[in-house]
């Protein structure tokens, strides 16, 4: 069985979102920092298992550090979320639980995975303290540069799509 | 004629689609992508894969801004609409690529901005704490290597009172020279601790700047003959004999700048100089320079050779600390001043400095010339009787130390309390003319005993002169100590000649 699902991948700006799409699509990374403006709109098909796949329609949006200022039109239709924030600065998360409640509001009913990305840069046992002493709950901990985490997001993500199917 | 030109104008950026309810493509004007009648657009790219859940909802009109679509080797930044025209869907696609493209300049160039921003504030929030840190670790350091350096530099000195073998002789002479330099490379420590974590307050008084000259031409003329180069000394007449300021930190910096020639030249000679720049109503501009024709500092080291424990590579290994320049820059910096450097590799260093300092209008000159040391005097002149002494001491080294030192001064009865809560007991069964107290004792800290002793009810007791000891150098702490109601505070290490000097000073 083979289903199409728009993923929007959201966030402060700069924290990575894009470079997480290009390592996911196209295994690569660059270290040069490009804003998005707008939407890039990219695709990918994950196998669940044999016979079994969903195409994410990846839609990478432009960052903004006001969450509510996200064009709603980009949303209409949406089936997941990837909320990304930056570990090395703390401006990126330290308003996430409410940044999600936004996020919540506009995409009703809809799963929401919370990635804190740029790990290669970071002690990984001072950002669970620092993480946990400011009640911040995340679903993976990812570098776009070295590529950890971002396949387990991504799959993780289609398989809640499946399942929502 | 306007349709000729809307034809130029808005028709290239413009394009029609007309979709069935199936988003199957059924006529398309093809101005900006090439679009082929019958495919279905949810083909041609992935954003169109959401048009045909659009085209069965409710809503009439759908609009999407700066949308970033590649197609047949083409790239274009568009707004698209979708609206529906029964039994049609109408895809209006605008081409609007110069102008986000303009709009991608200028966030790019915000958003850099921003994150480099608070990544500096981060990074610097970082320095400052590990500069904390520093700052305690060396804090700490020095009263840990203070109380064990005491006792190796009393331990010495009482070794050197005793009968020795020559060779004994040599080799006592050889750990007391290391005590010295231990000594002195610990000071540095503290001084840049002090320095760098704003605790050094600099002193204003009057002092004898042809005193302070003439004792470094001495004393360095003495190193220099030692080593077979010379040493040029020259004190501008235009300089006013006495000026205020802190003459010990004077002192500091113009030692750290002849040892630092001393250490890095090997023939030829070092050049002191003290010269006058300007002179207003009661300030004095002076410049002080040391030079040498020694190796030299290449120039990419002329500004790291002022950082801590810094040294340069000459291929041969260098006494010292690595911090006597940094601390020369920290003292100038305090006093308002910059210290420069101009150098040549295999021809030598110009160190120097402008100093502005204040000098005295009044004959304050001549009574400083003519005062003597409050502590000359013996102590048969001071203390008709022997003196009754009580130490408060937990260290038995410390202990062994000022026993000694006192038994041998022959004026002394001693008595020594290890703990501090029998010390006020003790004082009301005896007569004592002078306490000589630690601050770090087990139970109770010897500052909060002094303050029970300055509240004790009977005079004889309350008016006992308190000497503190303490391996805690920073001035801060010292004046904490000092306002306990502690006469004098002496720091650990000490020479016998410091505690005697103490003990006279409190002497009524």
């Amino acid at each position: 069985m083979h289903r199409s699902k728009k993923l929007v991948v959201l966030g402060h700006f700069g924290v990575g979102k894009t470079s997480l799409i290009r390592r996911f699509v196209s295994d690569v990374f660059s270290d040069k920092y490009k804003v998005t403006i707008g939407v890039h709109i990219t695709k990918k098909v994950v196998e669940i298992s044999a016979g079994n796949s969903v195409s994410l329609i990846l839609w990478d949006l432009e960052g903004t550090d006001d969450i509510t200022t996200i064009r709603n039109s980009y949303l209409l239709g949406t089936h997941g979320a990837v909320f990304v924030f930056d570990v090395t600065r703390p401006s990126t998360f330290q308003n996430l639980n409410e940044d999600l409640k936004v996020v919540a509001e506009k995409l009703r009913s809809v799963p929401i995975i919370v990635v804190g990305n740029k790990m290669d840069l970071v002690d990984a046992n001072d950002l669970i303290t620092v993480l946990g002493e400011n009640d911040i709950a995340y679903d993976f901990l990812s570098s776009a540069k070295t590529g950890s985490a971002v396949e387990d997001l991504f799959y993780k993500m289609a398989t809640l799509l499946q399942e929502d199917a | 004629m306007l349709n000729e030109y809307r034809q130029r104008f808005i028709n290239e950026s413009l394009q029609l689609i007309l979709l069935d309810n199936d988003s199957v493509v059924v006529a398309s004007d093809n101005s900006i992508f090439h679009v082929a009648q019958g495919e279905s657009i949810t083909e041609l790219h992935p954003f169109f894969e959401s048009v045909p859940s659009l085209i069965e909802s409710e809503t009439k009109v759908f609009k999407f801004l700066c949308i970033h679509l590649s197609l047949q080797g083409d790239f274009r930044i568009v707004d698209i609409s979708i609206s529906k025209e029964e039994p049609h869907a109408v895809l209006v696609i605008h081409d609007l690529t110069e102008h986000y493209e303009s709009y991608q300049s200028a966030a790019q160039a915000r958003n850099e901005s921003v994150i480099k921003t608070e990544l500096t504030v981060i990074k610097n929030n970082e320095l400052e704490e590990r500069e904390r840190f520093k700052n305690l670790f060396i804090q700490n350091f020095s009263h840990e290597i203070r109380n064990p350096l005491t006792s190796i530099v009393a331990i010495a000195n009482i070794l050197s009172d005793t009968s020795l073998t020559d060779q004994q002789r040599k080799m006592l002479d050889f750990l007391q020279e290391s005590n010295a330099a231990l000594k002195l490379m610990l000071e540095d420590i503290l001084s840049l601790g002090a320095i760098e974590s704003g605790k050094l307050h600099l002193q204003e008084k009057p002092f004898d700047l042809t005193k302070l000259f003439r004792l470094l031409e001495f004393t360095y003329k003495t190193k220099t003959k030692q080593k077979n180069i010379e040493l040029v000394a020259v004190f501008d007449e235009r300089i006013p004999d006495f000026v205020e300021g802190d003459r010990l930190r004077l002192y500091q910096i113009l030692t750290n700048l002849l040892d630092n020639a001393l250490k890095y030249t090997d023939s030829g000679k070092i050049s002191f100089s003290l010269s006058f720049n300007q002179k207003w109503a009661n300030k004095v501009s002076i410049r002080f320079e040391v030079a040498d024709t020694g190796v030299g500092i290449p120039e990419e080291s002329l500004e790291s050779i002022f950082e801590s424990f810094t040294q340069l590579d000459v291929g041969q290994n260098k006494d010292g600390s690595g911090l006597g320049l940094a601390i020369v820059k920290g003292l100038l910096e305090l006093m308002g001043s910059k210290i420069k450097v101009t150098s040549q590799v295999g021809q030598g260093s110009v160190f120097y400095f402008d100093l502005l300092l204040k000098y005295p209008l009044h004959p304050v000159q001549e009574a400083l010339k003519g005062s003597t040391s409050p502590i000359q005097g013996d102590i048969k002149r001071k203390a008709k009787d022997k003196v009754n002494l009580l130490v408060v001491e937990d260290d038995e080294r410390i202990q062994t130390l000022i026993l000694k030192t006192l038994v041998d001064a022959e004026f002394f009865n001693v008595d020594i309390l290890n703990d501090g809560a029998d010390v006020l007991k003790e004082l009301v069964n005896n007569q004592y003319n002078i306490i000589l107290m630690d601050v770090d004792l087990p139970n109770i800290s010897g500052d909060h005993l002094t303050r029970l002793i300055r509240e004790f009810p009977f005079k004889n007791i309350k008016n006992i002169p308190i000497i503190g000891l303490t391996a805690n150098a920073f001035n801060e702490q010292i004046t904490s100590y000092l306002a306990s109601g502690m006469n004098k505070v002496l720091t650990k290490p000490f020479e016998k000649e410091d505690l005697i000097k103490a003990i006279l000073r409190v002497l009524r």
